[in-house]
């Protein structure tokens, strides 16, 4: 479970200081699949990363799995990141000196699983995503989707309880999108909680739950029909 | 275009400051390094009578011991023995002839309130001067004739001339030497030939002399005999027993016009040494040797190992320079891929691309190559006051090293830029704009 | 080790900026190993023993030009003068300096005749003053006695009968047993005979370049010569004082020579071992600028690299690698590219000095030698990306979420 309370997040830069979360609450439970829109510069990255743990914030309480986030040094966030959590980002992030073995290896060496062990996960989260056969190849040799799907393998393999998920289909055309959603839906089902950046209306109505961000606040969206949510959009 | 691709590579080279004041270092070190080691080489090694030193030629005869071959039979000796060279003078089957030594004397001034002068000398035939082109301010050396009749003639250097006469015209006026009156006849103007080629047997890089006298005087032990000598065999006592000795002591030099009168002097030299079998000298095989100036030089070996060896280290440090510099260009340039990509898909070729790395890269060499230069003249300066005397004018920076330190510095800049900038050119562009 | 192998297979990919840097690192060990042993062996050079009490010891040159001079008389008014004076210890005739740069010398052989093999030997001539005057050290044997004491003119072919010589001299002609030189007859210019009657522990030759500089052999003579040496010691301190107030005593005493290089020994041990102490300063520049080179160049290189890579680090940092993990990432990243530059170093310092070697007759290089250039420049490599990779660990995990 995902709970939290108040959070502000304060950039301080040399003359300004950018308000992007205003008091943000947000609860997400065990097995959701929550979808976050919001126009450009609301706050939803912020929000991402702090979920996330890349970042920090700078007053409220946030709790993943019953813990207080806001008491890790960065040290406790990199081994929660590593345990608790898998990303998905917009542009893969995938390293293109090393091959899909090894690119979903990494995250597994940082939590320090023996050879056996690692080779078990890598070779069962491809098979998940459908690319058991090309352990060899390079990033560069794959098409977008195809890459995508590596990262989501590379975020599964830890056996993460949440998968935070930023603009995953934003730079894969749409039929690769569909794809990609449908291996995200999938993985729901078997139990991991995601949660989804997306600009994406479609893509967001296929979630069990959306919220807006809008000006750093929260704003619950109920189910729409495609006719209400056009209007929206 | 040229202008266009200069401004980028200056903004280029500001923008990443830091790196390229790193790549300007290690380019100037390394030149500055080479180019002081280059220089010492190159002006021990340089030619220090140009305009005739392939018809001045060293005589060497191999008079020395049957049982223990002088420099393990290598070589014949490297000086000659006083009876061969009076001999070789007598003959006078070169164009001129040159037998010299090395001397020191005292000179007592007229004017009582001035110190004895201790002075550093040579003894030498007529023929040096005009064999050896060397420049007078006063009068000229003294003829043949002088030597013939044993005259008390003297020629003085500048420095010399100015200790006892201010500077002023001295030809004609008297010294007092050793205690004998000699007639001043020329007046030498600065002449410091490096290596001191003429004589190079107690150092190749020594000053010319304070005086030159007629080599007769030290026959006639008017003056001292100074310099290095070797003998194999003993001497008997008293001067004349020594100067008949087969002791080497004196150096022997002729001018010869052609090849043609060069092999005739070869000819006559082994015809002589034949001859002199007969008394039971040169019991060796016959090894006589005629070596020009340069020849000479290299055979005695006159560019110091230290240098040498210098040259060879500082070239390696060069090259670890350059490599520097290779890795640093092939950081900056793949790190510029996204713009790489960019220009390529706003219509560079990769011909454009390739000139506007390469001058980025020269831009760095000239700037390195300006460092280098600083520092090598530093690093001169550094050699002299570190070597003292043994340097002194072996470590100045002309022009033609100077250039050479720029041009240096630019094509090995350019060298190291060719695979970075290579590699830049061949970056895909359709990849850098997809993946952002 | 953590990630050896991730790592090893990364660099793979970027093998030509590895290499680069390995090769730096390989040309910068050989280099560094064979300046360093350059350097020593220069230094062991210099520290040789001259045999002579150097602080307390200094020389003049004498030169005489007036004519009809007695040179012997003045020669003994000159001794007693300088022996007499407060301070003093002693002085003598001399006809070279050790480490001057100039002297005589002859040779000594077993058995008279001209085919003999001879081994040669500076040679000073000097009195019975001498052992005193230099501060040498009579190690076996007697020494001259003020009879054994001859005079020699210009040009004299004949030798005195007695020598005392070094004992590194009496090695090298009785190599079974130095001691056994006592007693013994050798002899000079081919076939005088001389009995060697006292050794020397030590006392070099003038000529600090050559083989035998160890050797020398002291003989009895008063040189009746225009030119020649008188060296002085004096009491611990004195010698300085003691230089001008002899040198004026001697110019003033008659006006018919020239006393002159008034010099301490200590001064012509710089003067004779300048060049070797200018290389080893230079040697010494160039090691450490070429360090400092091939460690800025590191650091250049993985600042460059690491800005690179800086999404990718952050990803790391986002799939939960610690500050301390990508620190260690690049240090490793350097022990490997380090350790196949040191690797090939190694080969090269001993290829250069093998080169070495048989250009410039030098001596072959010791393994410790090596094993000190490795050690350094493992350190070296690792201060070197020590910031870098700090820089890296800092990188904030959130870049990984950044578009651009």
């Amino acid at each position: 479970m995902l709970v939290m309370k108040n959070i502000n997040k304060i950039f301080q830069t040399a003359d300004i200081q950018t308000h992007a979360l205003r008091d943000f609450c947000l609860q997400v439970n065990e097995g959701d699949f929550v979808s976050v829109t919001g126009p450009s510069g609301s706050g939803k990255t912020t929000f991402l990363n702090i979920a996330g743990l890349l970042e920090t914030f700078t007053d409220g309480e946030f709790l993943l799995d019953g813990e207080a986030v806001g008491q890790l040094n960065d040290d406790g966030r990199s081994r929660m990141r590593n345990e608790k959590i898998g990303f998905i980002f917009q542009g893969f992030n995938l390293i293109p000196d090393l091959n899909l073995y090894d690119n979903v290896d990494v995250p597994l060496r940082y939590r320090g699983f023996n050879a056996k062990e690692r080779k078990r996960r890598i070779e069962e989260s491809l098979e998940r995503v459908g690319l058991a056969s090309r352990l060899k190849h390079l990033p560069s040799q794959l098409s977008g989707g195809q890459q995508q799907r590596v990262a989501i393998a590379r975020a599964l393999a830890t056996s993460p309880r949440f998968l935070l998920a930023d603009e995953p289909t934003g730079n894969l055309d749409s039929e690769m999108a569909q794809g990609v959603m449908t291996l995200l839906e999938e993985i729901n089902q078997q139990g991991t909680t995601i949660i989804m950046v997306t600009h994406d209306a479609q893509l967001a109505q296929r979630a069990k739950r959306t919220i807006q961000v809008k000006d750093g606040r929260v704003s619950e969206l109920e189910k729409v029909t495609p006719i209400m949510n056009q209007a929206i959009a | 275009m040229f202008n266009y691709y200069l401004r980028l590579a200056w903004i280029s080279i500001l923008r990443h400051w830091g790196l390229s004041l790193l790549m300007v270092c290690a380019i100037g070190l390394g030149i500055g390094a080479a180019m002081t080691t280059v220089t010492v080489n190159y002006l021990m090694s340089a030619n220090p009578i140009p305009e005739k030193s392939q018809q001045l030629y060293y005589v060497q005869l191999d008079s020395w011991d049957v049982n223990h071959p002088f420099n393990d039979g290598l070589s014949p000796p490297d000086q000659m023995t006083f009876t061969d060279a009076t001999n070789l003078m007598r003959a006078k089957k070169a164009f001129r002839q040159n037998v010299q030594a090395q001397a020191f004397g005292v000179i007592e001034p007229e004017n009582p309130d001035m110190l004895p002068l201790i002075v550093y000398g040579r003894a030498n035939s007529a023929d040096f001067f005009p064999m050896f082109n060397v420049p007078f301010i006063y009068g000229s050396g003294w003829s043949s004739t002088s030597d013939d009749n044993k005259e008390f003639v003297v020629v003085l250097s500048k420095k010399t001339n100015e200790k006892l006469f201010g500077g002023e015209d001295s030809v004609g006026k008297s010294i007092k030497l050793e205690g004998n009156i000699f007639r001043v006849v020329g007046v030498i103007d600065n002449w410091q030939p490096k290596p001191r080629f003429y004589d190079i047997s107690t150092g190749a890089f020594n000053d010319s002399e304070d005086i030159f006298v007629p080599f007769h005087l030290i026959v006639d032990e008017k003056i001292s005999r100074s310099g290095n000598t070797n003998c194999w065999k003993p001497a008997g006592d008293g001067f004349q027993a020594f100067l008949a000795s087969e002791c080497i002591w004196t150096q022997f030099w002729v001018e010869l016009k052609t090849q043609q009168d060069k092999s005739d002097y070869l000819q006559f030299l082994n015809a002589y040494v034949q001859e002199q079998k007969q008394f039971g000298r040169f019991q060796r095989p016959i090894d006589n040797r005629l070596s020009n100036v340069m020849q000479w030089l290299e055979s005695q070996e006159v560019v110091a190992d230290d240098a040498q060896m210098m040259m060879a280290m500082s070239f390696m440090f060069l090259i670890v320079c350059l490599l520097n510099t290779v890795g640093l260009l092939l950081a900056k340039f793949l790190g510029k891929a996204p713009e790489i990509g960019l220009r390529q898909a706003l219509g560079a070729s990769k011909r454009t691309l390739f000139s506007q790395y390469i001058i980025e890269s020269a831009c760095i060499g000239i700037l390195g190559g300006i460092l280098g230069l600083i520092l090598a003249y530093l690093g001169l300066q550094g050699i002299e006051i570190l070597y003292g005397d043994s340097m002194k004018d072996l470590a100045t920076l002309d022009s033609n090293m100077a250039t050479l330190a720029v041009l240096l510095a630019l094509f090995s800049t350019i060298l190291a830029g060719l695979y970075p900038t290579w590699r830049a050119c061949n970056i895909q562009p359709a990849q850098q704009l997809k993946s952002q | 080790m953590l990630e050896t192998g991730l790592i090893l297979r990364a660099l793979v990919r970027n093998k030509i900026g590895a290499m680069l840097i390995a090769l730096q690192i390989a040309l910068t060990m050989a280099i560094m190993v064979n300046a360093i042993f350059m350097i020593q062996d220069r230094q062991q050079q210099m520290q040789r023993a001259s045999g002579l009490d150097e602080v307390n010891t200094f020389y003049l040159t004498n030169t005489i030009f007036g004519q009809d001079y007695n040179i012997i008389s003045h020669l003994q008014t000159d001794l007693n003068m300088i022996r007499n004076t407060p301070g003093v210890v002693d002085a003598i005739q001399i006809n070279a300096v050790p480490l001057s740069g100039s002297g005589w010398s002859m040779a000594l052989q077993h058995q008279p005749g001209e085919d003999q093999d001879a081994v040669g030997s500076a040679i000073y001539m000097v009195d019975e003053h001498a052992i005193n005057s230099m501060g040498l050290e009579l190690i076996a044997g007697t020494n001259f006695s003020q009879a054994d004491v001859e005079i020699r003119k210009d040009g004299q072919s004949t030798w005195p009968a007695k020598t005392i010589i070094t004992k590194a001299f009496a090695q090298n002609l009785y190599p079974d047993d130095w001691q056994s030189a006592i007693g013994k007859t050798v002899y000079i210019s081919q076939n005088q005979p001389m009995q060697i009657i006292g050794v020397i522990k030590a006392m070099q030759a003038p000529w600090n370049g050559w083989n035998g500089v160890e050797r020398s052999m002291l003989v009895p003579f008063h040189r009746e010569s225009k030119g020649g040496y008188y060296f002085i010691r004096t009491e611990p301190g004195q010698r300085d004082a003691l230089m001008p107030i002899i040198e004026k005593a001697l110019a003033e005493s008659d006006k018919e020579r020239i006393i002159r290089r008034v010099t301490t020994v200590e001064e012509t041990r710089k003067r004779s071992y300048q060049q070797q102490n200018a290389t080893n300063k230079i040697l010494m520049t160039v090691v450490i600028t070429l360090t400092l080179i091939t460690g800025f160049g590191i650091v250049g290189l993985a600042i460059f690299s690491i800005n690179r890579r800086t999404k990718q680090i952050g990803t790391r940092r986002a799939l939960g690698a610690t500050k301390g993990q990508i620190m260690r990432y690049f240090m490793m990243e350097n022990f490997l590219i380090s350790s196949v530059g040191i690797l090939i170093g190694s080969v090269g310092a001993v290829a250069l000095n093998m080169w070495l070697v048989n250009t410039f007759n030098l001596s072959p290089i010791s393994f410790e030698l090596v094993a000190f250039g490795v050690v350094v420049l493992f350190i070296v490599g690792q201060l070197a990306v020590l910031y870098p990779a700090r820089k890296a660990a800092m990188i904030p995990p959130a870049t990984a979420t950044r578009t651009v």
